[in-house]
């Protein structure tokens, strides 16, 4: 056959086809090409089948695989609502979980396994500072965003681009603390009683400082070793102080036990404004009726948005487990990172981490998640108080970031 | 008025915790006098027998004296196993594999306790159903309380055992001298067996005692241990009078320390009292024989 005959031909069938296709109703037309649309769609999902994966670096064994459980169950449960409103960018997500057996080398080898895999377009980080402090330089070689839960000022202040905070850092946590005591308690009279670990004596001195900022120096403060048998001499100096708030950077439960029950046995009753470890199950478990009536602040608590009243009860209702920030903050943090990809139209991680960047304003479990330059994206604590060994909302303390 | 009610208040918080170090140094000056080897899992006795009352007072929901009845009836079974599996295959041995032994046993221990029980301490209640009294300006903790009396009981009956029965005389001959011991026909293995059952039901009870102010937690035994070893030595290595002594200065030194210089020190009093007594007088208030060990 010759080529012009055979170009005729076609060109004489298509315009039987135009015809035809020209004849035909608006109905059979708008069918046609809904079928197309579809068909479409289900080629361009069956090529980019491929769903986004999302590392996370949890305490899957060792000491604390208890809050690695509400980690994951807090992820799988947001990772379940993103794939049922029908992925990110048309694609599903998936988790990929590696253990760091809640210790550091772990967390070094977990993120080497992780990226050894390739493929991730962003990684959920652990929750401890010590953690992340370890996997900084890998996070740093990485290229990927990872966005971390542990609390240490520092961990976003040594130009690694790479690390964002998808929690509140402890500078925060001074700041509510005395601007609670002096601005909403109305006192003055400032006792400190901190653990003298690396945590506490920071927290003793961003506070003294936060103090110094409305113009308050503390009347008493006091260290402790951790794992300290007896408060004693702590509550009987205390006592003479004369101080009428007492403000707490307590690291672990039993000592918070300890402490309370001696407090109340040697009859101190003023108003205690406490880290968040005063909150924690253990330790209203541990030390009962003695902290009942305190103050704590809490970056996660089910009454101080809609966001997390809304979680608390899926959560509730999915696992028949009270939720607490181990499973809120990486709920929130994924539903953060889908947030980024939306924005950035991409799933590539240079995409993913400029996506982030650009985050202002999206809300979810822990507040209103704006990044500053730091990669902080919550400036601000919710203070809560224990009723009766219930916790409940009292008020949300936010700063202006440094944008 | 308030000075002198603070200092009482502090000598009685000193006086019950240097108790529960006697408790345990007891156990470790029992072993030490039986074998000639510390005990580096005896604190894990005092963690298991606060674990065995959790059991059976919370899990289980028993009354608190059958519990503690349970509990320490559970540690002497306990104290009998740790003899045959981590002393008597090595009975023969210098004492190196011995501590090593123990110290190995103390690892396994707190790890089991840890994959069986969880990560999170457990409150546990008093025994007596008041929180304490007040006596003029001092807080008296019931629990406190407690643990004065029945260490006081527990040391008038360790008295009593050791030099008024005859199975309490066949135990000090054989910690005196084992061979002798044998010749004149006690059985020394049982001896050891029998030190191993008592040194382990002691521990327990410090832990039975100590749980409901310090909670139930894996470290508990390893905080004790440290301060009571200290004790053992303050009082004289392997004495029995100077483990109490030792117990009870040694809770007494730290808690003063830290009401009058300083608190976050409290731990490095307690350590600085040992490293003085090592360096003026290394047999201790009581020990004498110091010379004859190592």
């Amino acid at each position: 056959m010759a080529p012009d005959k055979h170009k005729a031909k076609i060109a004489a069938r298509s315009g039987y086809l135009t015809n035809f296709m020209g004849e035909q109703s608006m109905a059979v037309r708008i069918l046609g090409r809904a079928m197309a649309a579809a068909f479409a769609a289900l080629a361009l999902s069956a090529l980019a089948a491929d769903p986004i994966h999302i590392g996370l670096v949890n305490e899957t064994t060792g000491p604390n695989a208890e809050a690695g459980q509400y980690t994951v169950n807090g992820a799988r449960l947001a990772l379940e609502e993103i794939n049922a409103a029908g992925g990110v960018l048309g694609r599903q997500l998936e988790l990929r979980i590696e253990d760091n057996q809640s210790t550091n080398p772990g967390t070094v080898l977990a993120y080497s396994k992780l990226l050894g895999e390739g493929g991730i377009s962003a990684i959920i980080g652990p929750i401890r500072s010590t953690q992340v402090q370890a996997a900084s330089p890998t996070i740093a070689k990485s290229s990927i965003p990872s966005v971390i839960g542990g609390t240490d000022p520092s961990l976003t202040k040594v130009n690694n681009p790479w690390i964002f905070r998808a929690r509140p850092n402890d500078g925060y946590s001074s700041r509510v603390i005395a601007d609670f005591a002096v601005n909403s308690l109305k006192l003055k009279k400032v006792a400190i009683v901190h653990s003298t670990d690396a945590f506490g004596s920071g927290g003793m001195a961003a506070l003294t400082s936060a103090l110094k900022a409305v113009g308050v120096t503390p009347v008493f403060v006091q260290g402790y070793t951790n794992n300290s048998q007896d408060f004693t001499p702590v509550v009987l100096a205390l006592k003479k102080s004369g101080a009428d708030v007492l403000a707490t950077y307590m690291t672990n439960s039993p000592d918070v036990g300890i402490f309370a029950k001696q407090l109340r046995q040697l009859g101190v009753t003023i108003p205690w404004v406490g880290s968040p470890s005063l909150v924690t199950d253990t330790a209203m478990k541990l030390a009962g009726s003695a902290l009942h009536s305190t103050f704590a602040i809490a970056d996660f608590t089910p009454g101080a948005n809609p966001e997390a009243k809304a979680y608390a009860e899926k959560y509730k209702a999915k696992y028949k487990l009270d939720p607490d920030v181990y499973s809120a903050w990486a709920y929130g943090a994924l539903h953060l990172l889908a947030a980024a990809m939306e924005q950035a139209k991409s799933a590539e991680p240079a995409a993913v981490r400029t996506g982030l960047l650009n985050t202002c304003g999206f809300k979810s479990v822990e507040g209103k998640y704006c990044f500053d330059k730091n990669g902080d994206a919550l400036h601000g604590y919710n203070v809560v108080k224990n009723e009766n060994g219930r916790v409940v909302f009292i008020k949300t303390i936010t700063f202006e970031s440094n944008k | 008025m308030s000075a002198l009610f603070d200092n009482l208040q502090v000598l009685f918080q000193g006086l019950a915790l240097g108790s529960i170090y006697a408790l345990v140094a007891l156990g470790f000056v029992l072993i030490i006098r039986a074998t000639n080897v510390v005990n580096f899992a005896q604190g894990d006795f005092a963690m298991l027998g606060a674990y065995a009352i959790v059991t059976f007072l919370v899990g289980l929901q028993l009354p608190y004296v059958v519990s503690i009845i349970l509990a320490l009836l559970v540690m002497a079974v306990f104290g009998m196993l740790f003899n045959l599996g981590v002393y008597y295959p090595l009975r023969n041995r210098s004492f190196l594999p011995v501590i090593i032994s123990t110290l190995g046993a103390s690892i396994f221990l707190q790890n089991t306790v840890l994959a069986v029980f969880g990560p999170q301490p457990k409150p546990l209640d008093k025994i007596l159903n008041i929180d304490g009294i007040q006596v003029g300006g001092v807080f008296l903790d019931s629990q406190y309380l407690v643990i004065l009396v029945v260490t006081l009981f527990a040391v008038a009956f360790q008295y009593f055992f050791f030099e008024h029965t005859l199975l309490g005389k066949k135990l000090q001959a054989t910690s005196q001298d084992k061979d002798m011991a044998r010749l004149l026909g006690i059985p020394v293995a049982t001896m050891i067996a029998i030190t191993f059952i008592y040194s382990a039901a002691l521990g327990g009870l410090a832990g039975i005692l100590v749980a409901p102010i310090l909670f139930v937690s894996i470290g508990l035994g390893s905080i004790i241990a440290l301060k009571a070893f200290a004790a053992t030595i303050i009082g004289g290595f392997g004495d029995v009078t100077g483990a109490i002594v030792g117990g009870l200065l040694l809770g007494v030194i730290e808690s003063f320390a830290a009401y009058y210089i300083s608190v976050p020190y409290k731990d490095a009093y307690a350590f600085l009292a040992l490293f003085l007594f090592l360096l003026l007088r290394p047999q201790g208030i009581f020990g004498e024989r110091v010379s004859e060990k190592a």
